[in-house]
């Protein structure tokens, strides 16, 4: 059984004075233990919104997300959640950052020493555990917040463009430290980015997703030796065939009201699903639209 | 010395100061360079203007200032006045971090206390003296209580800002490490809040120091304020000055002691970031 299964994933945004805005229609792919995938698709297609869902800080209007057997309904340390900004408390030291989820769980501190231990090592940063986040450099936050994010031993690390805030010649660097990391850690990664490179860089599978509500346009996987040799051919071939995906991804955006509902493959009990959260969010639309406006 | 002393080689001033001592206290230095200039033409304009009731002279002020630090009935009536605003403070605390933490956490809070807050805010601290004496009598009662409700606005405005600028990220990054809501409020609502919480405070204490010695000037016989009026009653303007200043400079004390808590509570705000690239 696949370690991560989304299922038929729907969700619809709702503005005042606006029509509702499908975001996401009848989402599904399979993700197993070990894999590093990347969600990779032009701004606005829904990528962010998917993972957000993955962690729990929202929910799907349809379908659902099932982790190890379990149905993911709210945030928890079985999913480590890297964000754009690594959110790293500064009030914290990095030690009291990355043991953050160990301090509330009440382990012991021996328990928490070790952890920390291993965390360290496997980040490097040894001797900075006392630091303040300000403190460091960009690529030792990032470190950070991985590792922050792993110490929990979650079974999935979600990763919201990492390296989203970084220029250009420390992101190749960063990428470098972040597969290493990783790598060290052997967890299964869903990571949402826009940059092809990096994708092709780090993952072991892309998914493609169209910028109109984020239908997979392809599942592309990558099959190069680490680590990865960005001057080689096929390293670039399969960036040029990305890109040129992410392209057309681009182009198919449409803008339509109703739902299409004639579909490949889609599977008649999640089509329902869609419909009837699709109908909700319109009738609410119309509620709020000719109703009185709360201030 | 000698790396100093070519990096600001250009200023002309510091050719005369051993530059490492002086780069230190160079604010310091340029504030009391003002402070003298407006005491000599202090010096100055009482001599020319000779009316001893408007603008006292420089001299009998200072020798007045210097007198009232070993003068027991003064010493007595500013620690009273002290006791006050501490303690209406402290009620202000009490009341207003609470309130400002509940309301910057929860919408519907917001929603409920903003307007009637709004309103009462509004209501000049002074318009309350007579109010407070019917209920207080004389005495403490008003003065702590005028402190207190001029006190309270600043801390709970200041809480709410601070819970609002709290990075929404920080509770999905906390909760997704498992936190409950407890551990939420103790780990990142108050921390992430102090700053502005403590800001809040200077205010809030500020505020107080000034409404405390109106408050006095009515509803007391006690207190630093009563001495002022005491003064201008008796004719005697130099002690009046002197008092002003003095009062001046105990808000400016309990200021700097606030910015002294908040560098040693907050101190990962003042870390040097990190150098290089």
């Amino acid at each position: 059984m696949a370690l991560l299964e989304v299922e038929g994933i729907s969700k619809i945004f709702t503005q005042r004075k606006k029509p509702p805005h499908i975001v996401l229609e009848n989402m599904s792919f399979t993700v197993e233990r070990g894999q590093y995938v990347s969600l990779l698709g032009p701004s606005g297609c829904g990528k962010t919104t998917l993972l957000t869902m993955m962690g729990g800080f929202l929910t799907p209007d349809a379908g659902e997300i099932i982790l190890a057997g379990n149905k993911v309904e709210k945030p928890g340390p079985d999913r480590g959640f890297v964000f754009q900004n690594y959110a790293l408390f500064p009030w914290m030291t990095v030690k009291e950052n990355i043991l953050y989820s160990l301090q509330v769980k009440k382990l012991s501190k021996q328990e928490q020493n070790k952890r920390l231990h291993e965390l360290l090592e496997i980040s490097h940063l040894f001797g900075s555990e006392n630091k303040y986040p300000v403190q460091l450099s960009g690529g030792m936050q990032q470190r950070v917040a991985v590792v922050r994010a792993l110490a929990s031993r979650p079974e999935i690390l979600l990763l919201d463009e990492p390296l989203g805030a970084v220029d250009f010649q420390m992101r190749e660097l960063l990428q470098e430290e972040l597969a290493a990391l990783v790598e060290g850690a052997k967890t299964t990664v869903v990571m949402v980015t826009h940059d092809v490179n990096e994708s092709v860089y780090l993952s072991d599978r892309v998914i493609v997703m169209s910028a109109d509500r984020g239908q997979i346009v392809k599942d592309v996987y990558i099959d190069l030796d680490r680590p990865r040799d960005r001057q080689s051919e096929d390293f670039k071939a399969y960036v040029s065939e990305l890109t040129e995906l992410v392209r057309q991804a681009f182009r198919e955006k449409n803008v339509e009201l109703q739902p299409d509902f004639v579909q490949k493959d889609v599977n008649d009990n999640m089509q329902t699903n869609f419909t009837n959260a699709y109908n909700r969010m319109s009738s609410r639309y119309t509620n709020v639209s000719h109703g009185r406006v709360a201030k | 010395m000698e790396r100093n002393g070519s990096t600001i080689s250009t200023d002309t001033i510091v050719k005369l100061t051993p530059g490492d001592i002086f780069d230190k206290y160079r604010g310091t230095f340029y504030s009391l360079v003002v402070v003298t200039i407006l005491l000599i033409a202090w010096y100055f304009a009482a001599n020319r203007i000779q009316n001893t009731l408007l603008l006292p002279y420089f001299q009998e002020t200072a020798r007045e200032f210097l007198t009232a630090w070993f003068d027991y009935r003064i010493m007595s009536n500013l620690a009273l006045t002290l006791r006050r605003v501490f303690t209406g403070f402290l009620y202000a605390f009490i009341i207003g971090i609470p309130l400002g933490l509940l309301m910057g956490y929860s919408q519907t809070a917001l929603q409920a206390f903003s307007p009637i807050m709004n309103s009462v805010r509004q209501v000049p601290i002074m318009a309350w003296v007579p109010l407070s004496i019917i209920w207080f009598g004389l005495g403490d009662g008003p003065t702590v209580f005028l402190i207190a409700m001029s006190a309270v606005f600043p801390l709970v405005i200041n809480t709410i800002a601070g819970v609002n600028g709290i990075d929404p990220n920080y509770y999905n990054a906390a909760r997704s490490m498992g936190a409950s809501l407890p551990d939420i409020i103790r780990d990142i609502v108050v921390p992430g809040a102090l700053p502005s919480i403590l800001t809040g405070c200077r205010l809030a204490m500020g505020f107080g120091w000034m409404s405390v010695i109106c408050a006095e000037f009515i509803a007391t016989s006690a207190g630093f304020g009563f001495l002022m009026v005491e003064a201008q009653i008796r004719l005697e303007t130099a002690q009046l000055y002197a008092l002003m200043v003095m009062s001046g400079l105990v808000g400016f004390v309990i200021d700097k002691g606030f910015l002294i808590i908040e560098k040693k509570l907050t101190s990962w705000r003042f870390k040097d970031g990190f150098v290089g690239s």
